[in-house]
């Protein structure tokens, strides 16, 4: 009998605060990221990933995001830089198709809720935080995710590339997702 | 040796001006013609980020040196021929026009290619034009064009410089080079000037 509620309570208590589960509506969502070259601004963004989305405002532990991006994907509007991205130096995606984020925990830092998660990118695992806005539109929402990663912790831009005199060394990632319930 | 012109010599400032826009231009030629050599994709961009940012110093130069070519004036021609003073004066014209429209030519390639243009990693500049890759080929040939007519007016500006030299003894290139004298002492009139 103790067994039997033991594992009742198991089944039925990540289900009773179980977050929501949503479907990413691919034409209204964008993954985009930003650096510099030679003291300008560029803006590029990638048009193949999927996300899986849970999430709970108010009870954020039992939320969980669930990333992957195809790196050769990545556009920024330069073909030099379009065509030198996914070699070897940058992305590497011969050797590294996919990158990957998931989150291990959400905090907030005031009212700003923070997703933590472990992204790996080109091999090299490591943790990064994103600010999460999420905005509840009856059944549906918006999701808008923001961050700055350091290049050079995933070796992205190697070697020669590694001068951050030319190629800032902090890439900012932006996500705007339209969500619609599952 | 003053820093203005007189009737016999150019000014030091002239001189400065001639000579650093004449290396920064050879220099700068070269360094557009072999960028190939570059043994790497970075060190191409470092080389062409040196081009243009010499580039652009010629283009700040050159206004200068207008700017001080038209306060301070210049020596007296030589005697010589009316069609080649007539010759000098268009050749120095062009020259004049060329080593403006150069750097101009390149930073309106660089901008239709929507590449940054920065100075020596210090300060960036805005594009003269919205980025087009139609123009790309047509402003890269203006630009390449432009650099060997004015190669075609240097020789003659140069074999006519050491014409002067050589064959008719003046002082039409002396009084330009940096530390040289005048063959013929002033006269007595020039020194009160």
């Amino acid at each position: 009998m103790k067994c039997l509620t033991i594992l009742l309570l198991a089944l039925a208590l990540p289900g009773a605060a179980a977050a929501t589960d949503y479907t990413v509506q691919a034409d209204a969502s964008t993954l985009g990221f930003a650096g510099t070259f030679q003291g300008e601004a560029f803006q590029g963004h990638f048009g193949q990933w999927s996300a899986a989305i849970s999430y709970d405002d108010t009870d954020p532990a039992q939320s969980k995001f669930d990333v992957e991006v195809i790196l050769a994907s990545a556009r920024t509007g330069d073909s030099d830089r379009d065509s030198t991205l996914p070699g070897p130096d940058f992305f590497n995606t011969e050797k590294f198709p996919k990158a990957h984020f998931v989150t291990t925990g959400f905090h907030r830092d005031g009212a700003q809720m923070i997703a933590d998660g472990q992204l790996t990118l080109r091999g090299v695992t490591r943790p990064v935080s994103l600010k999460v806005d999420f905005k509840p539109q009856g059944d549906d929402a918006t999701l808008d995710v923001s961050g700055t990663l350091q290049r050079l912790d995933f070796g992205v831009g190697g070697g020669e590339y590694a001068d951050t005199s030319v190629i800032g060394a902090d890439v900012q990632v932006t996500a705007h997702l339209q969500l619609a319930t599952k | 040796m003053s820093l203005r012109s007189n009737p016999r010599q150019w000014g030091s400032v002239a001189k400065f001006f001639h000579w650093t826009i004449a290396l920064a231009i050879i220099g700068n030629g070269l360094f557009g013609l072999l960028r190939d050599l570059a043994s790497s994709p970075m060190q191409k961009i470092n080389w062409m980020a040196l081009h243009k940012s010499i580039g652009i110093t010629v283009l700040a130069l050159v206004l200068l040196r207008l700017a001080w070519r038209w306060y301070d004036g210049r020596p007296r021609e030589e005697s010589a021929p009316r069609w080649q003073q007539w010759g000098a004066r268009a050749v120095h014209a062009l020259l004049y026009l060329l080593i403006l429209a150069i750097p101009l030519s390149g930073w309106w390639f660089n901008s239709v290619t929507g590449k940054p243009l920065q100075w020596f990693k210090q300060f960036n500049l805005p594009a003269l034009a919205a980025k087009n890759d139609e123009l790309r080929h047509f402003a890269h040939a203006v630009h390449e064009y432009l650099f060997w007519l004015l190669i075609l007016l240097l020789v003659a500006h140069v074999g006519a410089a050491l014409k002067h030299h050589v064959f008719d003894n003046d002082d039409v290139l002396r009084r330009m080079l940096p530390f040289a004298r005048s063959r013929n002492p002033p006269s007595s009139e020039e020194d009160r000037r």
